[in-house]
């Protein structure tokens, strides 16, 4: 399970609607407590990144591995762990994609925050396994559900 | 010995330590001296076929091993490698 704390929550979803028409992407840095029912991860930091593809941005992401290992180095430094990466889906249900998953990596959480019109609609986080076949939904809880 | 810093998904393969330390003059010495440690690190890094798997970069210190002289770049006491994915998406 993956809890969102509120501001966070409300920098996502603001940084997701003043990208629209294009996709947002950033960072979740937090914490992971082991509990009987699995782990569960906290989101107490959310990290705007770039939007570093090359072409029209309005249906692709892509991150910067430089920028995804300075908010590693952000989340020791806090003494918490980067738990996951964030997008936008802009007038599309926030679904796990075919290239979402083929450029996925299992390690993350991954929100899809689903933005229509230019206001937020809905959102789901997915596990991709290893091979980037198959993402499963993971029960997302934030401070409005 | 290197410092190799591990992703926190990847500590439960290494008995959870956050910082590993292993031997070897380049990078891919240093990587298979971790992975010999810890054989469970290995198959998250590694596809079947003994590549590492397609969304693993690994950096020495702030730059791209795959800039340098990939596994055969030099690693000196005092640097640090990282493991970083490569994390993408689309609509379709
Ligand atoms: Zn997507």
């Amino acid at each position: 399970m993956i809890t969102v704390e509120r501001k966070p929550w409300r920098e996502m979803v603001n940084h997701a609607q003043a990208t629209y028409p294009n996709e947002c992407c950033g960072a979740m840095i937090g914490t992971i407590v082991s509990g009987p029912d699995g782990d569960v991860k906290t989101v107490i930091h959310a990290l705007a990144l770039d939007n570093a593809s090359a072409g029209p941005q309005a249906a692709r992401y892509e991150l910067r591995p430089e920028d995804l290992l300075r908010a590693d180095r952000q989340a020791r430094e806090l003494k918490m762990d980067l738990i996951g990466i964030y997008h936008s889906h802009p007038d599309c249900d926030a679904y796990f994609s075919e290239t979402d998953l083929k450029n996925s990596c299992p390690w993350y959480s991954f929100i899809v925050l689903s933005i229509q019109k230019g206001q937020y609609h809905h959102a789901n986080s997915w596990l991709p396994n290893a091979e980037q076949t198959h993402a499963e939904k993971e029960e997302l809880q934030w401070p409005e559900s | 010995m290197a410092r190799i810093l591990i992703p926190t998904p990847l500590r439960q393969f290494v008995e959870k330590l956050d910082t590993v330390e292993a031997d070897g003059a380049t990078v891919g010495e240093v990587l298979a001296a971790l992975t010999t440690r810890f054989p469970n690190l290995k198959k998250q890094l590694y596809n079947d076929e003994g590549k590492l798997r397609s969304f693993v970069n690994v950096y020495l210190n702030d730059d791209d091993i795959r800039y340098l002289q990939k596994d055969a770049t030099s690693v000196a006491a005092t640097d640090t490698l990282s493991i970083v994915p490569s994390i993408a998406g689309g609509l379709i």
